[in-house]
């Protein structure tokens, strides 16, 4: 176990308090243990040399600036699920902002919230119900921060065509860089109110996330505006049950449809149409296969071994879940006719969920707090995802179809669980422009040793995005995936690495999960 | 239960989602009321939370890390209160998250590495057969000048055991002696055991002394047995939680009805055998003990594979199927008062802060627990928090009287007692 250099411990409990730092093995431990996205087959990341939890801004720049003072370097997380948050390296500092949880503001006239790191989606949307409004909540789940996905993260959830996606949602952004200095984006830049996120005061929205967000790789964000969307349920949904009992009445302004297309292209096609006729609160693709190990876990690997069952899912394989959502029962009326009409002008199934036996709980669970994903668990207890670019859709689709090919091998030869392949996962984002993601979900058992195969699949689905040009792969971005995709799209990492090194002089940051300083992929290069 | 590493593979299932911190997603309806576990809202580090412990089990258990101090504190500075385990098996099969817990504080008890107020408890359960350091003598004295007929001399209908916590607190002892008497008045073959009662065992289970209990539930069984009774009733939410979960688990029979004092006043009201009938004009709400609601799910047994993916839900303690109902169906039936709920409740309930060894050992924690729970009453509107157990009643009260503030903490008695013109 590497230790701090002498000295900087006790001015880390100096500057935070005894009680907010800790070395002890067993702490430290709560922070190598990251199963999700730790893309090897070992067990444990790294451990950390001490974990520290500050409670204000003024405390992550003490911490960093102890970390360029002896040379060490940092990770901070949120909620801290998924390896990208933990040290990729023995000795570094674990900053965990669980402390930095209040919602500084909610602005209803505005739309918008000003949230620490460690507020989590589910807490944002429950203040926000209140006054008729929502956050994006990734599809991950409301345990996550919206702080998070929305400066550090990719971030996509199904209601996307409303609510946009991570890198959509930010406005001023309070940012604690490498060195320690406080920078404020946006509108708090110019000393301002936090409504914007481009000035008056500096726009670096590219710089602070560009498209899929560093993974906390480049300082801290300590302070976030995000923007929140309408909401048209009811202010205080009255819910019983806790998941899979979850009952409550949907408002007859809400009214949710499942639809079947009859081919991947097809269901690209009705997604456009959707998303120019300007409908739907919800539209994300969520095959029936991927169901049956969510909800029926123990039955998955029979249904699947019966041909004449494969049949009918396959049948069943292109099913999307669409949610009106308005103010009025006019406008439901009127969205479910267009709903309807597109339907069938792409020769897809409509079912109507709202005539279904417990419909509250899809309304509740799915569509507005998003808390089914975490089902995927059951199957196997693990899962990942691979593919994930955000493109045109019908590319993003067509990932779907690549990436079930890929995957069936690993099915086939036991790495994952039988799912009948195509766990093709997303929608579009805000409505008209098109573009959206779908990313291949696989669920397996990591007590199973066999953490190399999964590597392997993942390698393949970095090497199958490329040959087919399905844009740079997001979920699946192994530690230097900047090696592989880098030169694929306008060698970008080398303006990531010169960012890097403006911004990072003391290179204390971890950069695991983004890019090495400018200097040293050059010197790389030279030296062959 | 015992064995650790019998649960390496619970460990390693864990995902450090972090659910195990949060009151299931699908009942978060505020940013205040949110958090399901005490420990890690109080001491902050991962591995104060559920899934932490889950991490800190396998580390220990790979010698990663030592059982020291420090890895005790975070074992101990937990009041077992069960949030965990609901949030964490409303989506996972294969981890049972709470008999970890349960088998890092057996370890932690055969290295010797224990909070030294434990050593106390146990030593009196050894001594006195009680966990309060109190005389043995002294246990029935209770029911002095009740004349509730007398297990060890006649045979009754219906046990009613009365606990540690009841028996010796004076503060508390209106209660039983209210439930007792209420049911003996409504006519029940009601009996004691009077100064022979003993601990059930349960609460030095639950500090990691296992073996202990089986003596105190051997002890139990041979008691029942000669009352005659078929049903047992009890007013403490802990001796609940032993009768019905943990004796079952670890092999004891009782081979009677178990039931809590809530549960039979309210199959006696539907009955009409009590009738509340005057005005209690009063805004309450009712505080789920942890072990009567979620942690008094009976204990289900019948599975015995060794792959817990494979494992049917009828056979997870989800903690859904705990008593939440009879006690608001009896404060409901009382005339004139007014129940509100507060945001966590039933199995997501916040826990009072007083079990699990806590109250013995970090009296600031579970004062600390206590008072985050008087608040989210306090936010109801409501003036008396009820409850139905006498640990949470005792650091409820405690936690009123030191921070001044106007909260009334009753019993499901005290609502009944004041209805049917009783004190």
């Amino acid at each position: 176990m590497k230790d701090l250099p002498e000295g900087m411990y006790a001015e880390l409990e100096s500057a935070l308090g005894e009680d907010n730092v800790s070395r002890h093995p067993a702490v430290l431990d709560g922070y190598a243990w990251q199963p999700i996205f730790s893309l090897t087959s070992q067990k444990w990341i790294p451990r950390p040399a001490a974990v520290a939890l500050p409670r204000t801004t003024e405390d992550v720049q003490a911490i960093i600036k102890l970390c360029n003072r002896y040379q060490v370097k940092f990770k901070a997380h949120s909620t801290g699920w998924a390896a990208w948050g933990g040290p990729s390296r023995e000795g570094e500092i674990q900053i965990d902002l669980r402390r930095m949880n209040r919602i500084i503001e909610l602005d209803p006239k505005n739309k918008f919230a000003v949230v620490e790191p460690y507020v989590s989606c589910g807490q944002l949307q429950a203040e926000a119900m209140k006054h008729g409004l929502t956050c994006h909540i990734i599809g991950a789940g409301p345990n996550t921060s919206p702080l998070a996905s929305t400066t550090s993260g990719w971030g996509y959830g199904g209601t996307g065509l409303s609510t946009g996606f991570g890198g959509k949602n930010p406005l001023g952004v309070e940012w604690v860089l490498p060195d320690g200095e406080v920078l404020k984006l946006g509108s708090p830049g110019s000393g301002d109110y936090w409504f914007s996120g481009d000035g008056p005061g500096p726009s670096l929205r590219a710089v602070m996330r560009g498209f899929s967000g560093l993974q906390g790789s480049l300082g801290v964000f300590t302070k976030c505006a995000i923007k929140l969307y309408p909401y048209y349920g009811p202010r205080e949904p009255k819910i019983e049950g806790v998941l899979l009992d979850v009952r409550t009445e949907v408002p007859e302004t809400e009214k949710m449809f499942w639809i079947i297309a009859p081919s991947y292209k097809k269901f690209a096609d009705l997604s456009y149409e959707i998303g120019n006729a300007e409908i739907a609160y919800w539209w994300c693709r969520s095959p029936l296969g991927a169901g049956v190990d969510l909800f029926m876990p123990r039955a998955g690997d029979r249904i699947f071994e019966s041909r004449q069952l494969k049949a009918v899912f396959d049948a069943f394989q292109h099913l999307g879940v669409a949610l009106l959502s308005s103010e009025s029962k006019r406008e439901i009326e009127y969205q479910e006719k267009v709903l309807r009409k597109i339907t069938l002008d792409h020769d897809c199934i409509l079912l109507d969920l709202s005539k279904a036996p417990g419909y509250g709980f899809w309304w509740w669970t799915m569509g507005v707090r998003s808390i089914l994903t975490a089902l995927t668990f059951r199957a196997g207890g693990d899962f990942l995802t691979s593919y994930g670019s955000p493109v045109e859709y019908d590319n993003a689709v067509r990932q779907a179809e690549v990436a079930t090919k890929c995957k069936q091998k690993y099915i086939d030869r036991g790495t994952f669980k039988e799912d009948n392949g195509d766990i093709g996962w997303g929608g579009i984002y805000e409505g008209t422009a098109n573009w959206g993601h779908c990313e291949m979900a696989a669920m397996f058992d990591r007590r199973d040793g066999r953490g190399d195969e999964r590597v392997e699949y993942l390698e393949e689905s970095a090497e199958t995005t490329v040959e087919n040009t399905l844009g740079v792969g997001l979920s699946n971005l192994p530690p230097g995936a900047w090696k592989i995709y880098g030169p694929q799209v306008y060698n970008y990492h080398l303006w990531q690495a010169r960012i890097k090194k403006a911004l990072d002089p003391g290179r204390v940051g971890d950069e695991e999960w983004y890019v090495p300083p400018i200097d040293e992929i050059e010197k790389e290069e030279k030296s062959g | 239960m015992s064995d650790l590493a019998a649960l390496k593979n619970d460990m390693e299932g864990c995902s450090r989602c972090s659910l195990c911190k949060w009151i299931p997603q699908a009942q978060i309806k505020s940013w205040r009321f949110a958090k399901g576990c005490p420990s890690v809202e109080r001491y902050s580090f991962h591995a104060f939370s559920g899934g932490g412990k889950l991490i800190a089990s396998n580390s220990l258990l790979e010698g990663r890390c030592g059982l020291d101090e420090t890895l005790m504190e975070i074992i101990y500075k937990c009041q077992l209160c069960g949030a965990c385990q609901v949030s964490c098996q409303a989506y996972r099969d294969d981890i049972d998250l709470a008999d970890v817990l349960l088998a890092l504080r057996s370890r932690c008890v055969s290295e010797g590495c224990v909070p030294e107020e434990h050593i106390f408890v146990f030593d009196s359960m050894k001594k006195e057969d009680n966990t309060l350091g109190m005389l043995k003598a002294d246990r029935g004295k209770w029911a002095d000048g009740m004349a509730l007929p007398d297990i060890n001399t006649q045979k009754v209908e219906v046990l009613f055991h009365a606990g540690c916590r009841y028996s010796y607190d004076d503060d508390l002892q209106d209660t039983v002696r209210g439930w007792a008497g209420l049911f003996s008045d409504a006519g029940v073959d009601i009996g004691i055991a009077g100064r022979e009662e003993s601990c059930c065992g349960g609460r030095v289970f639950e500090m990691g002394y296992q073996a202990e209990m089986t003596n105190f539930a051997e002890d139990m069984i041979s008691r029942v047995k000669a009352s005659g009774a078929r049903t047992l009733v009890t007013a403490c939410s802990d001796c609940y939680y032993t009768f019905k979960y943990l004796y079952p688990r670890s092999g004891h029979e009782l081979g009677v009805e178990i039931l809590h004092a809530t549960e039979f006043a309210d199959s006696l009201i539907r009955k009409k055998d009590i009738a509340p009938r005057r005005e209690v004009p009063m805004k309450v709400t009712y505080h789920d003990p942890c072990h009567l609601g979620r942690r008094g799910e009976i204990y289900k047994s019948g599975w015995t594979g060794d792959n817990k993916l494979l494992r049917p839900v009828r056979f997870k303690q989800m903690g859904n199927m705990g008593v939440f109902d009879p006690p608001r169906d009896v404060i409901r039936a009382v005339p004139g008062v007014e129940l509100v709920e507060m945001e966590r409740i039933r199995e997501y309930s916040w826990c009072c802060g007083a079990g699990g060894g806590v109250l013995e050992a970090y009296p600031e924690f579970a004062s600390w627990t206590a008072a985050e729970r008087i608040e989210e009453a306090e936010s109801t509107g409501a003036e008396a928090i009820v409850t139905a157990c006498p640990w949470c009643e005792r650091v409820f009260r405690d936690e009123v009287e030191e921070s001044g503030k106007e909260m009334k903490i009753l019993d499901v008695i005290d609502l009944l007692s004041m209805s049917l013109g009783g004190e």
